[in-house]
């Protein structure tokens, strides 16, 4: 029993001793999922997203003052973008994401409201991700049964007024027959004939008046009556995305990164360990070369594993493909690059193989948090937001979506931000691994 | 650099790691096409050294230039001249014998005759039956001759070998020794680290190095010389050697040190130059009518020449 327990006393403590002389991998360990969680709480905006919006109005409709007002005091959700009058440019805004909403107010609103019909608000939005679409959806009809009610209210004030009116044309046939009585009683029937018949026909002009109205009241649809505008809330993506294929491109984009990522980081940590950096300083192997080739065969590796993936997610899980193969190629070539030089970046700062990997694993925590995996970006306060611009995914996800879901070509802005990012990490790479090369042995 | 330009050559060569002096002021001036067998002790600075004139580290102090030029400031063309086998396995456990050979030779831009050269060196090796094992199912003394194999594969004119012969049995150790003596007749220069003393005998200088000082730089007979103050010879006589003979033998002019017996009729006697000490030995005893039974130059086994030799300088500091 006694050697039973100093043979467990010797594993205990030296695995121990083992741990704690890693400070950092274990700080990393700790720290690390608390950091990202408290980055992720302090940039979280748990309030509903409000919504830019770009009206569509004649600069002549008798609803833009109208407009205008409700748009400016409906409450928080709306950001008040204007109103154009040319609706191909309000798309455009849309699709470039200046604005989330785009409102086109029917030219003849109001006669078509007068005519007994509902008028038609067409909403656009370009969301792909299925919560977002509800989300805007569900603020669209909040927004037309805020218009109705407002509309309502302002016609139940304006009826009230030409009620008055009304009112005052029945006072005043009452006046006249009261007249026409009075005359009548005193006789001198014969002596304001001419009156009387002024009287007569000022009361047949009131109930004719009164009559109308009334007819035209009774003719009212209640319903257009109720709601005079009706919503359709369209979105700019030509299909209807499930949740399932809304994830599908960020599955791949986050496989993608994890790997290249995981490979890479242990590339050069690793020859560093087995002692063949230590060869490649004599030999006349070169930096750049060094690196160009990793890059070059964690290319060709990682674009297998993704048209494996593709491939998986295409034909077995049947997600759209809306864009051009050419544009989805070039947009995971990217990514790969990029995340390879964040890999290399990691193993050239890593000392160990297990520093290497943890690492790895923590920026695909970080990944899932802040690249718009799982949240909307939109959901994330500055400068936590900007963080996610760090990330390869962040660039990817999009890219993938708009390619995938959307059908659009590669939005140069994000493509080349991640080139740049692609590129910058190469060259730091490339020095840091210089660098290496040409230091002291240790 | 000219041809008779020394291929290594070194003054006061220091080299200190945070406040421990590894090299201690070493002087080189090796010339090329032999081989330089550089011995010593393990932890003595052997690895240091070669990782200084490999380019590895940079000297703390003096001088070094290694085919004319500083090996910090080695250019690709100057690299491509040189091959290095580190003293651990440095290659890739999950790649073949071959693949890793193949690597090697990438990297160092081999391109025609690569197939050719591959299948030489590895029937060189003894690894030609093993070519399709990955390098971590072989033994470790087939790690080691992957290791040359992969050092040898672009034909350098100056090679580093750190320990080439760890861990390789004695018959394989022999053909290592002997495929470098063809190397240097092919005129490349070696330079070959090993804690096996008795390997000097192979090369044609010998430095010794001990806690970082270079105690002697000579080919093995001059070590031996230096050790033991000159040439051996191992007289035997048919009767016993009296005392008063030995302090005549003492006197005789070609004697260089104290004669010592090693049985009452055999005594070692040190001399200047044994093919003639020895003659004038044997005329010696004749006249002193002492029967020689036999004689011969003794070669002392080189651990015995560098204790030697580490004792004497320890007796001088």
């Amino acid at each position: 029993m006694f050697r039973f327990l100093i043979r467990v006393s010797a594993f205990i403590s030296k695995e121990l001793a083992e741990i704690l002389r890693q400070t950092p991998l274990i700080l990393t360990l700790v720290l690390g999922p608390f950091l990202i969680l408290l980055l992720f709480g302090i940039g979280y905006r748990s309030e509903a997203r409000p919504l830019r919006t770009l009206f569509v109005l004649n600069n002549d409709s008798d609803l833009k003052q109208q407009v205008e007002d409700y748009a400016k005091n409906l409450g928080p959700q709306l950001i008040y973008m204007g109103i154009t009058p040319d609706q191909g440019s309000a798309i455009r805004a849309l699709r470039s994401g200046a604005v989330d909403l785009v409102v086109v107010v029917p030219e003849d609103a109001l006669k078509t409201i007068q005519d007994n019909r509902q008028a038609v608000i067409h909403i656009y939005h370009n969301e792909i991700d299925p919560y977002q679409a509800s989300y805007v959806e569900y603020f669209g009809s909040v927004y037309i049964d805020a218009l109705n009610h407002r509309f309502l209210h302002s016609t139940t004030e304006q009826s009230q007024a030409e009620a008055s009116s009304v009112q005052g044309e029945v006072h005043t046939a009452r006046v006249s027959i009261q007249n026409l009585q009075q005359a009548m009683d005193q006789g001198g029937i014969q002596a304001g004939v001419s009156d009387k018949r002024q009287l007569v026909d000022k009361m047949e002009e009131d109930l004719t008046n009164l009559d109308t109205k009334l007819t035209a009241f009774d003719r009212m649809d209640p319903t257009v009556m109720i709601t005079p505008f009706l919503g359709e809330i369209k979105g700019m993506a030509n299909i209807n995305i499930k949740p399932a294929e809304f994830f599908a491109p960020a599955v791949i984009i986050l496989l993608l990164q994890h790997l290249a990522v995981t490979f890479a980081s242990l590339a050069i940590v690793r020859e560093q360990r087995s002692g063949t950096m230590e060869l490649f300083r004599v030999s006349p192997l070169g930096s750049f070369e060094a690196l160009a080739g990793k890059y070059l065969s964690y290319l060709i590796f990682g674009g297998t594993l993704a048209a494996l993936i593709t491939a998986t997610v295409i034909l077995g899980l049947k997600v759209p493909m809306q864009g051009a193969w050419r544009d989805y190629a070039l947009v995971i070539l990217v990514l790969l690059f990029t995340s390879l030089g964040l890999g290399f970046l990691i193993s050239l700062v890593a000392k160990t193989e297990m520093q290497s990997v943890q690492y790895a694993m923590f920026l695909l925590l970080g990944s899932v948090f802040f690249s718009g995996f799982f949240l909307d970006l939109r959901y994330l306060s500055e400068p936590i937001r900007s963080l996610s611009w760090a990330l390869p995914a962040t660039y990817g996800i999009r890219l993938l979506q708009d390619i995938m879901l959307r059908g659009t070509s590669v939005n140069l802005v994000p493509f080349f931000a991640l080139l740049g990012i692609g590129v910058g990490m190469f060259i730091v790479a490339w020095w840091l691994l210089r660098r290496r090369l040409q230091q002291e042995w240790s | 650099m000219a041809h008779n330009d020394p291929m290594i050559w070194g003054k006061d060569l220091t080299k200190t790691i945070g406040t421990q002096a590894i090299v201690k002021g070493v002087n080189f001036d090796i010339p090329r096409g032999l081989i330089f067998g550089f011995v010593g002790p393990s932890g003595c600075g052997k690895t240091t050294t070669i990782r200084l004139l490999t380019g590895i580290y940079r000297p703390s102090g003096g001088e070094v230039r290694v085919m004319g030029k500083l090996p910090t400031k080695f250019t690709r063309r100057d690299r491509e001249k040189i091959g290095y086998m580190p003293q651990h396995f440095a290659l890739y456990p999950d790649l073949t014998v071959r693949e890793n050979l193949n690597f090697a030779a990438s990297i160092y831009g081999v391109g025609l005759g690569r197939r050719a050269r591959i299948k030489q060196l590895m029937q060189f090796t003894d690894l030609f039956e093993h070519q399709w094992k990955l390098a971590r199912h072989i033994s470790g003394g087939m790690q080691r001759r992957l290791s040359l194999a992969a050092t040898l594969i672009h034909r350098p004119e100056l090679l580093f070998l750190d320990e080439p012969t760890a861990g390789v049995d004695p018959i394989l150790r022999q053909k290592f020794w002997d495929y470098f003596a063809q190397l240097r007749l092919n005129g490349t220069t070696l330079f070959i680290t090993t804690q096996y003393v008795a390997e000097a005998v192979n090369c044609d200088l010998v430095g010794l190095m001990v806690e970082g000082n270079l105690l002697a730089v000579d080919t093995p007979a001059g070590l031996r010389r230096s050790a033991f103050g000159g040439e051996v010879v191992v007289l035997k006589t048919q009767d016993t050697i009296e005392s008063t003979q030995i302090a005549m033998i003492d006197q005789l002019p070609f004697v260089r040190a104290k004669t010592k017996r090693t049985d009452e009729n055999e005594i070692h006697v040190v001399v200047d130059e044994a093919s003639t000490a020895i003659p004038a030995l044997v005329e010696w005893c004749t006249k002193q009518h002492l029967p020689v039974d036999s004689y011969q130059e003794y070669l002392s086994p080189f651990d015995d020449v560098f204790v030697t030799l580490i004792k004497k300088q320890s007796k001088d500091m």
